[in-house]
């Protein structure tokens, strides 16, 4: 008897991976198909952001760092939307820009495009693109003292300079605050150590989930003003400027897609107890 | 003097200026390297690997922690480029330095293709096992280079009015269609591996195997909708909200994560003061281990 | 409160007293004095590491990361040269790939010297430096791409990894390669533990060419940022406790220590 309900119990601590795979796809996809609606509670990282935007002067303008591509754009597309939103409905005008990857310049202006029109926003009124820049530090240590001259054109290869929102905009001190969205680490520590640091201004983000973790230091010191965290914080962003959208639909896919990461976790522990048999002796 | 000194470092304009700095760089580096190739021995490179090394170093270290603005330190002959924020007698050369090594950085990425090229080639001429890998490979790249640089250089059009050029809608297709979907498939991967990762490693052996499994289920549920919903019933305010599984969730990651990250962080940045010592001054062996630098 | 462009007289004393403390420890260090270092069994498993991939008769894949030349991906490549050294003095095959093509030719210039310092220059082959591509993902792809066609017995993961840490390790795991990982970034830790075999954490990675070959003079580096790191506690739980202090009492503006970091220089 003791055979085979062995066998049984080490069999559940070796299910083959696809069928993990397996498994894991179902969940996503009966989620996207039959999603049950789960209630969204912002956190204080995530009101952090919305509270910073709004506390913005009117004389300042926000900018976006969409440094993000498509690899991320389950993560950081709802986040930069949700942020744009946010920015509209506080009637604060904003500039994106991206340092780098390349794509996300593109990504980011269709979705700020998108979202300028729901509001009647105007560009080069309330919002603005200044496009790729090339140079990471240079470009921020550069745009910190002259940002005209800096940015040069914008992503329609207008000089900046011309656009109206852009009018009496000289430098950093014209900035009331930096939204860092990235899945690439390190940006924000370019951000904090020659902007935040040096300038004072005020700083917030919005990472891909795998990567936030790395970053409660920065704000729990006060260097940053809020965070989002992955599809989560897009989804309390949503949540916040009542315009639940993706992020709400990828939270219930994220929802259940833990809760069966925690029921293999628990299976294979299941297992790996039983298996010991009554002597304690471990599995293999 | 100074100024010519910083004219050599503006970018120009001028094609005939241009052409005349092209040729006398491309012509100077080549003798250089010629020479250097053909004079210096093993142990002379090294010096000299040791000597560009420590020259680098010494002066990124000295342009951060020499003082601002001082008399002896900043002759008024030197225009101060940031009059208003700290600069000393190096800063203006920061710039010019980071242009360097952006351009040297530049031409590393041939040297990358050539590689790519010299592998897949012979993988290609010899018909190993995979050569047909090899073969999407050349042709996924000379596509990608092709309706780039077409698309790049096709004449600007409005938009709105006409009708993509093919040139610019392979390209397009290529990289919005191909390149973008690819990148975003590879990403959601990591949902597959990470429940195959965690079914399989994690496993309760010791008591404190046990308490981080706790804390990673309050901090997995927690971060989601339905951990919010699980502990729905307790209150938001007062000492009972602490409970509820998305607050806990938040005081584990701030309070107890973020810490142990900043530890990790000031550890790995003393490590990495140590090792820049090490390679300033070439106290790591050889281009490591071979000989004592 | 503007923060720091250049260092203030305190920032460069603080930064200058470590450094001192190190090349001090160096020093002492060569003159033959003893040093203990902690076993670390993640550098300790290479030896096995490489010996497997021998025993097996397939190859090793060394991946350095995906930073270009930076001090984390320098120790890499001295993890390299001393993998390369081992592997070709058991005629082990050993294959980098690399993602940032400035660190092609430096990563290949290793591992020539590596074979030539083994005796066995003869065995170099530049096909087994490879540029893979300097995307992330396609990186990854590529990495495990060629591990499966080549079978590889061994992955040695160190360097600077981010999200593709675990497509990399996962995939190498699934293939049955023996896996030893290191990483500076804490965040990445987690995922090499759950799919390698051994993981250096932390500090341990910038550890690894002291333990590996004992040289005085690296050992003397480490002994020396380990009392360096003492010092920054020490400031630390100074620091903590002055916060803590002036916190309470509501008079957080004399707190000099906050201002010393800040400024470099009090009652500003």
């Amino acid at each position: 008897m003791a055979e085979p309900r062995a066998g049984f119990w080490q069999r559940l601590q070796q299910i083959p991976r696809y069928y993990v795979y397996l498994l894991m796809a179902a969940v996503v996809i009966w989620q996207i198909l039959f999603p049950i609606p789960l209630p969204i509670a912002p956190s204080s990282a995530t009101q952090g952001v919305y509270d910073a935007i709004s506390a913005v002067p009117d004389d300042k303008l926000i900018l976006i760092s969409t440094d993000w591509d498509a690899s991320t754009n389950a993560e950081t597309g709802p986040q930069t939307e949700a942020i744009v939103h946010a920015c509209l409905q506080n009637d604060k005008r904003f500039a994106i820009m991206n340092l780098h990857p390349p794509m996300g310049v593109k990504l980011a202006n269709d979705i700020a495009e998108q979202v300028a029109e729901q509001y009647g926003a105007e560009y080069g009124v309330d919002w603005c693109n200044w496009g790729y820049k090339y140079g990471f530090a240079n470009v921020l240590i550069a745009m910190a003292k002259n940002i005209p001259k800096t940015i040069g054109d914008d992503f329609y290869g207008t000089p900046v300079a011309e656009l109206s929102m852009m009018q009496g905009v000289e430098d950093i001190e014209s900035i009331g605050l930096v939204i860092e969205i990235t899945g690439l680490a390190t940006i924000t520590e370019t951000w904090i150590g020659l902007i935040q640091g040096v300038y004072g201004t005020p700083f917030a983000s919005a990472y891909t989930a795998v990567m936030a973790p790395g970053y409660y230091p920065f704000l729990d010191s006060g260097q940053m003003q809020g965070m989002l965290v992955g599809a989560k914080g897009a989804a309390e962003m949503e949540a916040l400027v009542t315009r639940p959208a993706k992020a709400s639909v990828i939270m219930n896919v994220q929802s259940w897609a833990h809760v069966l990461i925690i029921l293999l976790i628990v299976i294979g522990n299941l297992g790996f107890v039983l298996a010991r048999g009554p002597r304690g002796q471990g599995a293999p | 003097m100074w100024d010519s000194i910083q004219s050599v470092f503006q970018p120009t304009t001028s094609p005939p200026q241009l052409y005349r700095n092209l040729a006398v760089a491309l012509i100077g580096s080549f003798v250089l390297l010629a020479l250097l190739h053909r004079f210096l021995g093993p142990r002379g490179r090294r010096w000299l690997i040791a000597f560009v090394t420590f020259v680098g170093g010494l002066y990124l270290g000295l342009e951060y922690f020499l003082p601002v603005r001082t008399a002896v330190l900043w002759p008024t002959a030197i225009p101060n480029p940031n009059p208003d924020r700290g600069a000393n007698l190096l800063t203006p050369g920061i710039e010019p330095v980071g242009i360097m090594m952006s351009v040297i950085g530049a031409f590393t990425v041939g040297l990358g293709i050539y590689s790519l090229c010299q592998v897949h080639g012979r993988s290609l001429g010899q018909r190993r096992p995979g050569w047909h890998n090899s073969l999407a490979f050349f042709l996924a790249m000379v596509a990608m280079l092709v309706f780039g640089f077409w698309a790049h250089y096709l004449p600007k059009v409005d938009e709105a009015s006409a009708v993509m050029p093919v040139p610019r809608a392979i390209y397009e297709m290529l990289f919005s269609g191909l390149f973008m979907p690819l990148q975003a498939a590879t990403f959601s991967l990591l949902a597959f591996y990470i429940a195959s990762a965690a079914y399989r490693a994690f496993r309760i052996r010791t008591a404190e195997a046990g308490l981080m499994m706790a804390a990673a289920f309050i901090v997995m549920i927690g971060q989601v909708p339905v951990g919010a919903w699980v502990t729905s019933g307790l209150p938001t305010t007062g000492a009972l909200a602490f409970f509820r599984l998305e607050a806990l969730g938040e005081w584990i990651m701030t309070w107890l994560n973020a810490p142990a990250q900043r530890g990790i962080v000031f550890g790995v940045a003393i490590g990495g003061l140590a090792m820049s010592l090490r390679i300033w001054l070439s106290l790591e062996r050889g281009t490591f281990f071979s000989e004592q630098g | 409160m503007g923060g720091l462009e250049h260092a203030n007289w305190f920032m460069s004393a603080l930064f200058g007293s470590m450094c001192l403390i190190i090349v001090i420890s160096v020093l002492v260090a060569q003159r033959g004095r003893e040093m203990f270092i902690r076993r670390i069994p993640g550098l300790t498993a290479i030896k096995e590491a490489v010996g497997r991939a021998t025993e097996m008769g397939r190859p090793i894949f060394f991946s350095p990361g995906l930073r270009g030349i930076e001090i984390a991906t320098l120790q890499a490549l001295a993890i390299l040269s001393y993998v390369v050294r081992l592997a070709a003095e058991r005629a082990t095959r050993i294959i980098v790939g690399i993602c940032e093509p400035e660190l092609y030719p430096v990563a290949e210039e290793s591992v020539r010297e590596a074979y030539e310092a083994a005796g066995r220059p003869e065995a170099f082959r530049s096909d087994d430096v490879r540029f893979i591509s300097n995307e992330q993902f396609a990186y990854a792809l590529g990495s495990v791409g060629l591990m499966a066609r080549e079978q590889v017995a061994t992955n040695f993961f160190f360097g600077m990894f981010f999200a593709e840490s675990l497509i990399l390790a996962e995939n190498g795991q699934a293939l049955g390669a023996l896996q030893v990982a290191g990483c500076p970034d804490p965040v990445q830790i987690p995922f090499f533990i759950a799919t390698c075999d051994y993981v250096v954490i932390g500090d341990e990675y910038y550890a690894a060419s002291a333990y590996l070959t004992r040289e005085p003079t690296l050992t003397g580096s480490l002994v020396g940022q380990d009392i360096a790191k003492a010092l920054l506690v020490a400031l630390l739980i100074l620091g903590v406790g002055l916060a803590t202090y002036f916190g309470a009492v509501g008079n957080e503006e004399y707190n000099f220590l906050r201002q010393l970091l800040a400024t470099g220089a009090t009652g500003s």
